[in-house]
């Protein structure tokens, strides 16, 4: 049994509209906004899904600054402390940044 | 009888689990410097200070939530088996990642010991960290070790001892006040049971409506549970990052990023991914030929003189020494020779594996994978696959999605293995001109049918949207000659396994088959010469006209090699040796001599640009030109193709049985065939017409 897998969709879906109604998605900078070289810091997560989780865990987490190395297609080499993880543009536009 | 210890190694993934083990264990389990090498539990055991320490390494997880395949297996080890001691491996570099994982296993209450793993590394990048200070803090026993040069392993040893004698469990983990005043009131409802923290905060998430603390909480934090105790476990990591590691200002510039500004750039990146590629065939190639042709030399002149002048001292009949040149020298020291270009390839592929390049190709080259509708992670799988498909079926357990996972694996048996390689060198080179040319065409001729296959079956099969990719780029290291030769080792040693069980035993059943019934004038009378007469019908239309051919075809499903071994064994049997005059010591000192000789040639031949390639100039010229009447260039062609093609190879019909399902597995093999076959067909058909 997985310990966050279970949450249930509707409590997702109402977080995330809640906070679509607070700031509409398309006007929050993300990572996939920044370009190579930029230096931004993790605010938030618009959508906290599976992959979200997995790169939280993976050390993108609130308030961690994140480099962007490289950009290439749909991927995204992305630094953190020292690791550096290949997100995708889809994983990318749930990462708020500033 | 001594007392067992069981011991998990937990930790992230690419921390450095498997290296401590053969370090602690003198094991000789396979290590590379990226996510997810290991794909199943393994094993150690060691004898220490009078306790039986049984070590189960596990697959890296990122949390005690998982996601993919192999992270189950870690996952549910961990909750099910219970080990006396975990063992929480942590990359000191990245600690404050790593210390999720830690903060849940702490949860667990079990007896645990916390290796600093690459606190060397670390070091180098201003990160200090107390150990004493740390496991005072937790109250279990921390030790820095170094993967690189086994230091630290015996303090390690002596923790997990001591810390299973004691049973010494860590400290409670404390969260935030309102957290754990829920939990409180959970614990009391259970009347005194003892229940560790993870248990009592899965209840608190996972309760119904009438639980009271989760909807108090939820109200409080404005936040879902999941989430309140997620952001509580992060706060604790960080808390207790800051609060046991020191970082300082170190102005040098980490070198990693130097070297991916280069490799990982939008366009030299995939040139040079090309030229990896290209060195990866021209040094395994070139620098292998001379020492093949060295081997052959050894078993011809020296070995096989050597034996048949001793066997005719002994007497016992004709039939000795036949067998022993048939099936012996012809069968299996046939496929012997092609050791050293086996070895090559292994240990270039280890290089790649180890120098942390693998998972930057798996990025560079997602780029063309996913507008093919593939996973740019499923790289890695394909790449093993040209050392292996066996290992390489089992990293697609690395993909989180199943979709993706059959993808991969209905590729994999196409990308074309050392075993094929061995008879693409030596049928590339009996009948074409420019053997290089025929053998990448036919690599990239399984690449394209992998590709083609895995369009189709996106269109039929596995439709659906191509899903997220999410992927750990691990720091450049230097690989260590000691640990990548030890990887070459371990493969040259099951290669010759083989050779001395399957191999052995297949050409000992073609010999037999051979020469049944007894006394034959012809060998075409015989059951060997019947049993392949029967299949070549379905051979004919693809240019095999031959039973020696199709006869060796059978026992090649067990292994490509052996199809080789089969003729090898069939073909000698025509060749009539004389049987020169044998002298012990020149004949020594010659081979010697020839080794030096090889070496330079090996050590030459990389100097030239092109690749030469495998041109045998002496050696087997009997047997080569024996099997040469059987073939020509169309049919030879074509019978390389349905060797590419075709799975010829009960490992890997067996291990894709068990990762993707038995019905799947059979009928990968029957469209493998088909595909092969049809191929073929086409090839020969045209290339006769020439």
């Amino acid at each position: 049994m997985t310990f966050f897998g279970d949450r249930s969709v509707k409590a997702e879906a109402a977080r995330a509209a809640k906070k679509v109604a607070l700031k509409p998605t398309d006007q929050r900078k993300t990572i996939k906004d920044l370009k190579v070289g930029d230096t931004a810091q993790i605010v938030d997560f618009i959508i906290e899904n599976e992959p979200v989780r997995k790169i939280q865990a993976m050390g993108l987490r609130r308030g961690k600054k994140v480099t962007i190395m490289q950009k290439l297609g749909r991927g995204i080499v992305v630094k953190t402390s020292n690791s550096r993880i290949v997100i995708t543009v889809d994983v990318a536009r749930n990462v708020e940044v500033k | 009888m001594n007392e067992i210890i069981k011991v998990a190694l937990a930790g992230n993934p690419n921390v450095g689990k498997t290296t401590l083990l053969n370090h602690a264990a003198k094991t000789n389990l396979k290590v590379g410097n990226w996510a997810g090498v290991t794909v199943e539990k393994r094993e150690g055991f060691l004898n220490y200070k009078g306790y039986d320490i049984h070590f189960i390494d596990l697959p890296g997880i990122y949390t005690l939530e998982p996601i993919s395949e192999d992270e189950y297996i870690a996952y549910n080890f961990i909750a099910d088996e219970k080990p006396d001691v975990i063992v929480n491996v942590i990359e000191t570099t990245n600690a404050e990642r790593d210390l999720l994982l830690t903060t849940e296993l702490l949860e667990l209450k079990r007896p645990m010991v916390i290796a600093l793993n690459m606190s060397d590394e670390a070091h180098k990048l201003g990160i200090e960290v107390d150990s004493r200070h740390t496991s005072e803090l937790l109250d279990i026993p921390v030790v820095k070790t170094n993967g690189r040069n086994g230091d630290g392993v015996s303090e390690l040893l002596d923790a997990i001892v001591e810390s299973a004698e004691n049973r010494r469990v860590p400290k409670t983990v404390r969260y935030s006040e309102h957290v754990e005043d829920a939990l409180g009131a959970l614990e009391r409802r259970q009347h005194g049971a003892e229940i560790d923290k993870r248990t009592l905060l899965r209840m608190l998430t996972e309760g119904d409506g009438q639980n009271e603390e989760k909807a108090n909480l939820e109200k409080f934090f404005r936040k879902d549970i999941n989430s309140i105790i997620k952001d509580e476990r992060y706060a604790f990591a960080h808390g207790f990052y800051n609060e046991a590691f020191r970082k300082r200002k170190v102005t040098a510039r980490d070198i990693t990023d130097r070297i991916d500004k280069v490799i990982l750039h939008p366009i030299l990146g995939f040139f040079i991914f090309l030229l990896v590629m290209f060195l990866l065939f021209k040094i395994s190639f070139d620098f292998s030929t001379p020492f093949m042709n060295w081997t052959q030399g050894l078993i011809d002149n020296f070995f096989s003189p050597l034996v048949l002048s001793f066997l005719s001292g002994v007497g016992g009949g004709k039939w000795l020494p036949d067998f022993f040149s048939q099936a012996i020298v012809g069968g299996v020291g046939f496929v012997i020779t092609f050791v050293p270009l086996i070895a090559m390839i292994y240990f270039l592929i280890a290089l790649l594996e180890m120098s942390g390049y693998m998972p930057r190709i798996a990025f560079i080259m997602d780029r063309f994978m996913h507008r093919l509708g593939l996973h740019g992670k499923g790289m890695i799988p394909l790449l093993l696959g040209f050392g292996c498909n066996v290992p390489a079926v089992m990293a697609t357990r690395t993909l989180e999605n199943k979709r993706d996972k059959l993808l991969v694996m209905a590729m994999i048996p196409f990308m074309s293995c050392p075993a094929r390689l061995v008879v693409f060198s030596f049928f590339a080179v009996l009948f074409f001109v420019h053997p290089a040319v025929v053998i990448f065409s036919l690599y990239f001729l399984g690449i394209a049918i992998g590709l083609l296959t895995a369009f189709f079956l996106r269109k039929t099969a596995y439709r659906g949207k191509l899903s997220h990719f999410v992927m750990e780029l691990p720091p450049y290291r230097v690989p260590r000659l000691r640990t990548v030769l030890l990887i070459v080792w371990v493969q040259v040693k099951s290669f010759l396994y083989k050779a001395g069980t399957v191999i052995f035993a297949a050409s000992v059943a073609i010999w037999v088959l051979l020469n049944t019934p007894p006394n034959l004038k012809s060998q075409s009378d015989s059951a060997a010469a019947y049993v392949g007469k029967a299949i070549t019908p379905i051979l004919k239309p693809i240019g095999i006209n031959d039973w020696r051919i199709s006869t060796s075809l059978i026992p090649a499903f067990l292994a490509r090699e052996i199809v080789l071994s089969s003729m090898g064994t069939i073909y000698s049997a025509d060749v009539h040796k004389k049987n020169p005059e044998f002298h012990f010591l020149p004949a020594l000192v010659e081979q010697a001599k020839a080794l030096g000789s090889a070496t330079k040639e090996s050590f030459m031949s990389l100097l030239t640009p092109g690749i030469q390639t495998l041109q045998t100039d002496e050696g087997n010229r009997n047997l080569a030109s024996a099997i040469r009447s059987s073939f020509t260039p169309a049919s030879a062609l074509s019978f390389m193709i349905f060797l590419l093609l075709y799975t010829s190879c009960l490992a890997t019909v067996a291990v894709m049985a068990r990762e993707g399902g038995k019905t799947f597995a059979f009928l990968f093999l029957a469209y493998s065939f088909v595909i092969a076959w049809g191929v073929a067909f086409v090839v020969y058909q045209v290339g006769s017409l020439i």
